[in-house]
C-alpha cells in the first residue's frame, strides 16, 4: 500500500507515529488518519545478526524524517543511503521504503 | 523521618547459557540469600521487597514473596527495564524513611536464554511488536545502531572512540570473578570484531546472561559491625521525557541532572566512582554528558583521554558489556551494588582508593526510537 499511515491531531494538526491516546502537544483526544508518502533517510543500519536466530539474512533498516511528519523507522528495500529521498509504503502493515525511480 | 541506607549486596552466579532446569527463581533465590548474608539480616526481619524481572511471569512479586517465605508489609514490582533498579531504590529509600518497612530487599534477575530474550525483544511493547519487529530490526541492537550513527555524526566520534569504553571496562572485568568476559581486549580485537548492526559490532552490544542481583536497605544502624553503610544523598527519575520526538542523544537525565547535583550538594567532579548503565557505549556517553560529566560536551576527547588514559573510574565491575546483563532490571542493580562495594572499600583488586562518593544510573525501556526511562542517584559512604 502506498504511503505510511500516520495520525494527525484534529485540534493542533501535529502528526504522530505510532498512534497515541492523547496528542502529546495539546492533549486533544481526536486524531484523523493521514498518510506520508516520502521521507529523507537520516541513518541506516544493516542488521546482520538476530538474537536467538542462527539462520538469518541481513536486512537494512533506516531512520526516516518524513515531510511535515514524524521520524519513522522503516525497512529499506534497496541500497538507499543517508540523504536520499525515498518513497514510503506498507507491507502487511509494517513501514518500508525504497529510493524513488 | 528515619534514615535509610544500603547495608548489604549479593548476587547469583552469571551464566551465558542457562541449562535446562535453571530458572530465574533459582538465580533470584541465590542473590537474595547472598544479600541477606552480606547484610547479616535474618529473612524473618525483611518487611518489604521490590522485584523486577522480564522472566518471572506468570509469577508476580507476591508469588516470589511466597516462594521465599517472606511475609511483607511493603511490596513493589517494577516494569521500567534498565531503570527499574534505580526506580526501586528510590521507592525503597522512601519506604524505610517513612517506617513503612524497616528492612527492604530489592531484587532483580532474569534467565531468558537467548531465544527467550529474542522473543522479549520483539514484543517489548505494542509499537515494537507492530512497527519494528516485522522489519527484522534486531531488537535493541537495531534501535541503538541508529542512535549510535546519529551520535557519531553529531559529535564527530570514530568507531575506536567507543572501543575505549569497551576496552577499559574489560580491564575492570578482569578483576571481577563474577564477570562472564574477563580476557583483556585490545583495540585491534575491538575493531576487527564482526558487525552485529552497523555501526555496532560484537563488543558494543551487551551480552545477555542469566543471573540475579539483590541489595538490602534498612536504617544505617543495622549495617554489619565495622562496615560503613551507604546513603542515598539524592535520587531523581524521568519517564517519557520527550514523547520520542527527539534524537535520543539526550536521555531523561537531561531533565533532572542539575537538580540531582544540587539536591546532593556535590558536583560531577566530586564523584570517585560512576556506575553508568551500559547496554551500549553510545548510551554511556549520552548519560555522562547529560549528567555534566563530560567537559565541554566533547565526547571524543572524553573517550580518548578520560577513558582511554584511565583517568575516570567508570563501571568498575566491568559493566554489563563485560560482566553480562542479567536482564535490564538486574543489570541496573549490578551498577548500584558495585558502587556500594566501592564506597564500603570492599571491591578487592578493583578498589578505587578512598572512594567516598558515587553516581549510579539506570536507563531503558526502548519504546520506539530510544529509551524512555532514566534515573540516577548520588551515593555516599556514611561513617
Amino acid at each position: 500500500m502506498s504511503g505510511i499511515g500516520i495520525w494527525r491531531c484534529a485540534a493542533c494538526k501535529i502528526a504522530v507515529f505510532p498512534q497515541r491516546l492523547l496528542c502529546p502537544h495539546c492533549h486533544g483526544d481526536r486524531f484523523e488518519p493521514d498518510r506520508v508518502f516520502e521521507g529523507v533517510v537520516e541513518e541506516v543500519s544493516v542488521i546482520r545478526h538476530m538474537i536467538g536466530q542462527t539462520d538469518w539474512t541481513p536486512r537494512r533498516i533506516a531512520n526516516v524524517r518524513t515531510a511535515g511528519g514524524p521520524s519513522i523507522t522503516v525497512g529499506l528495500r534497496d541500497e538507499s543511503g543517508p540523504g536520499t529521498v525515498i518513497k514510503l509504503f506498507e507491507e502487511e502493515g509494517a513501514p518500508y521504503g525504497r529510493g524513488k525511480t | 523521618m528515619q534514615s535509610a541506607a544500603i547495608i548489604g549486596v549479593g548476587q547469583s552466579a552469571y551464566v551465558r547459557h542457562p541449562q535446562p532446569g535453571q530458572s530465574v527463581h533459582g538465580f533470584i533465590r541465590d542473590a537474595v540469600v547472598a544479600a541477606l548474608k552480606d547484610a547479616q539480616v535474618d529473612a524473618r526481619d525483611v518487611q518489604g521487597m521490590a522485584v523486577a524481572s522480564f522472566s518471572l511471569a506468570p509469577d508476580t512479586a507476591v508469588d516470589l514473596a511466597w516462594k521465599l517465605g517472606l511475609s511483607l508489609r511493603w511490596l513493589l514490582q517494577d516494569t521500567n527495564g534498565g531503570s527499574s533498579a534505580m526506580n526501586m531504590l528510590g521507592h525503597a529509600v522512601r519506604g524505610v524513611e517513612s517506617s513503612t518497612a524497616d528492612v527492604i530487599l530489592v531484587v532483580g534477575g532474569d534467565a531468558t536464554g537467548l531465544a527467550g530474550y529474542g522473543r522479549i525483544a520483539s514484543n517489548y511493547n505494542i509499537a515494537t511488536r507492530d512497527h519494528l519487529a516485522p522489519l527484522g530490526h534486531g531488537g535493541p541492537n537495531g534501535v541503538y545502531a541508529l542512535v549510535a550513527s546519529r551520535q557519531m555524526k553529531a559529535y564527530g566520534l570514530e568507531k575506536s572512540d567507543y572501543g575505549h569504553i569497551a576496552i577499559a571496562q574489560r580491564a575492570w572485568a578482569a578483576k571481577n570473578p563474577f564477570a562472564v568476559y574477563r580476557a583483556p581486549l585490545t583495540m585491534e580485537e575491538y575493531l576487527a570484531a564482526p558487525m552485529v548492526a552497523d555501526p555496532l559490532s560484537r563488543f558494543d552490544c551487551v551480552p545477555v546472561v542469566a543471573g540475579a542481583q539483590a541489595i538490602v536497605l534498612a536504617h544505617p544502624d543495622r549495617a554489619p559491625r565495622g562496615r560503613a553503610s551507604v546513603r542515598v544523598r539524592a535520587h531523581r527519575a524521568s519517564f517519557n521525557y520527550d514523547n520520542q520526538e527527539g534524537d535520543g542523544l539526550q536521555t531523561g537525565m537531561s531533565t533532572f541532572a542539575s537538580e540531582l547535583w544540587q539536591a546532593a550538594g556535590v558536583a560531577p567532579a566530586d564523584v570517585d566512582v560512576a556506575s553508568i548503565y551500559d547496554d551500549y557505549p553510545t548510551m554511556v556517553l549520552a548519560q555522562l554528558d547529560d549528567l555534566g560529566m563530560i567537559p565541554d560536551h566533547d565526547l571524543a576527547r572524553f573517550c580518548r583521554r578520560d577513558i582511554g588514559e584511565k583517568r575516570r573510574a567508570i563501571n568498575t565491575w566491568g559493566g554489563m558489556l563485560s560482566a553480562g546483563q542479567p536482564g535490564g532490571p538486574a543489570g541496573g542493580l549490578n551498577g548500584i551494588s558495585e558502587a556500594v562495594l566501592q564506597l564500603q572499600h570492599r571491591a578487592g583488586d578493583r578498589q578505587v582508593k578512598d572512594a567516598r562518593l558515587a553516581v549510579a544510573t539506570g536507563y531503558g525501556m526502548t519504546m520506539y526510537r530510544y529509551g524512555g526511562t532514566a534515573a540516577a542517584a548520588i551515593l555516599e559512604r556514611a561513617e
